[in-house]
């Protein structure tokens, strides 16, 4: 064995690696950039979850934006009041008011909804949904392989026996990733709604009733008996399907009593305080008593 | 043949003829990961332009001043480019940062990825072991025959994949029957694409 070449092998790489260990640690010091420290201040008030919600690629470059004021200091999605407040002190600026969202569920279907075909791929909604149009019969609903639950970054889903992602509300910050990962998401599958929104409908399809039952049990048949018992004029049925205006809603929970389907469940920080129920998709709330979380004043003189 | 004539040739036949994307199937990784945006895709493109022909100009160096006069050239070139490669990607990124911010900005995120992107590498080791141009080319290439050659396949790979980012983004609103909806028309156009590249080599018998 020539030794002599074993040791000008070790000499080149080590002499090549010597000299780019040099030139970068030179280029670390020559080529330093001096970063704001209000920025180092702003990116440990932000949730560091690099969620991409406000339209930076991670939380750093979500920092240098607020700092330099091309976002506004409440540019933090996930964040809502607490980091606005607290990026806002830090800049000196006013604490701003903010609307606080949650993601909710537009689909009861998960094992109570039929399957075209039986799918044995990639464990992805995104695979299923570029395969045919995906196993699910219906065109709206949820495929419940999970695609959301990976991508939220901040672990408030999870997939229950129903195959459906049950969402986390003391967790769910509202930033939009899951509607965004979902391959249903732009057709309303996940959507973001006021924190305290109180009821919610499991379905968004828009196919004939007729077809709608055939495929779900769970699904909403466009019955109109929301839309009647609602004393704040707050549920409407549109398009064949029931859709709730969260700026009409009394929260009285009516409609969750009345839907022949059970396809209008209870969701909402403050409704979910008071029912001992987390996401049950109404169908497994037995005996559903009517939420008292407004004053019943308020019921018996609905907004108008 | 000329000098010049030589160079276009070269430029030509690396960026067209002998495409790394659609000819030779190097770096189909990114070619496939990033080609649903046209935006990412230009950053791309123009990170590998900027990054390819700095790397292999550098690698040609080494080979030549350090390994090669060592004698050692010939077995440790992919080990000793890839520590080279590594290094100047760092360099270039925080040069960019202090001084072209704009550019940093531009093709940032990209920088550290193409470091280890296999077409970097093989640019790189085409330019100082040119297999492909071993019958029209002298072996050993110049410094600048080297330079061209990867500013050619660099090209190449930004023309191929802005053409196919152009079609898999016009796939997606087209009426495509619903079993190849997505993933698989992207192959079947890719597949296509790329017969028309290798049909371009065996057009003169080249």
């Amino acid at each position: 064995m020539d030794l002599g070449l074993v040791l000008k092998s070790v000499v080149a790489l080590s002499g090549i690696g010597l000299l780019a260990a040099l030139m970068l640690s030179t280029a670390s010091r020559r080529f330093h950039v001096d970063v704001d420290e209000r920025v180092e201040g702003v990116l440990s008030a932000l949730p560091g979850a690099n969620c991409g919600a406000c339209g930076n690629p991670s939380c750093f470059s979500a920092a240098e934006a607020i700092v330099s004021g091309t976002q506004p200091v409440t540019a933090c999605v996930a964040g809502g009041q607490d980091v606005a407040a607290a990026v806002a002190g830090l800049l000196g600026e006013a604490a701003p008011d903010l609307e606080v969202v949650v993601s909710v569920r537009h689909c009861g279907g998960g094992s109570n909804a039929t399957r075209r075909f039986a799918y044995s791929g990639l464990d992805s909604c995104v695979a299923v949904s570029r395969l045919a149009g995906g196993d699910l019969t219906c065109p709206r609903g949820c495929f419940g392989y999970g695609d959301c639950v990976r991508a939220c970054p901040f672990d408030a889903m999870t997939l229950d026996a129903r195959g459906l992602p049950v969402i986390d509300l003391d967790k769910c910050t509202g930033c939009r990733v899951c509607v965004a990962e979902c391959p249903r998401g732009s057709t309303g599958l996940l959507e973001l709604v006021p924190e305290n929104g109180a009821v919610v409908v499991r379905c968004s399809s828009h196919d004939r009733p007729k077809d709608r039952k055939a495929y779900c049990t769970m699904c909403c048949i466009a019955c109109k008996k929301c839309e009647k018992v609602c004393p704040s004029d707050a549920i409407h049925v549109l398009d064949l399907q029931a859709v709730v205006d969260y700026s009409k809603c009394i929260a009285c929970g009516q409609c969750v009593a009345v839907c022949p389907q059970k396809c209008i469940d209870i969701t909402g920080r403050q409704a979910l305080a008071k029912a001992d129920t987390i996401d049950g998709c109404a169908g497994d709330v037995a005996g559903f008593a009517p939420l008292e979380i407004r004053a019943p004043e308020a019921i018996e003189d609905p907004v108008t | 043949m000329s000098w010049w004539t030589q160079m276009a040739l070269l430029l030509i036949g690396a960026a067209l003829v002998q495409n790394i994307l659609l000819t030779r199937f190097i770096a189909l990784c990114s070619f496939f990961g990033i080609s649903n945006s046209m935006k990412t895709s230009v950053g791309m493109s123009l990170a590998v332009i900027f990054v390819m022909v700095m790397a292999s100009s550098a690698t040609w160096v080494f080979y030549y001043w350090v390994l090669k006069p060592l004698g050692v050239g010939e077995f440790l070139y992919i080990p000793a480019f890839i520590l080279v490669i590594a290094a100047l990607v760092q360099f270039v990124e925080m040069y960019l940062r202090k001084y072209s911010p704009a550019l940093y900005r531009a093709m940032g995120i990209y920088l550290p990825l193409i470091t280890t992107n296999c077409a970097v590498l093989a640019a790189a080791t085409e330019s100082v072991k040119p297999g492909f141009f071993k019958m029209n080319m002298p072996y050993d290439f110049t410094f600048p025959q080297a330079v061209v050659y990867t500013l050619g396949v660099a090209l190449g790979y930004g023309f191929a994949l802005l053409s196919f980012t152009a079609m898999r983004e016009r796939l997606d609103i087209a009426p495509v029957p619903r079993s190849l909806k997505g993933a698989p028309m992207s192959f079947i156009a890719a597949g296509l694409l790329s017969l028309g590249y290798i049909g371009l080599g065996s057009l003169f018998g080249l």
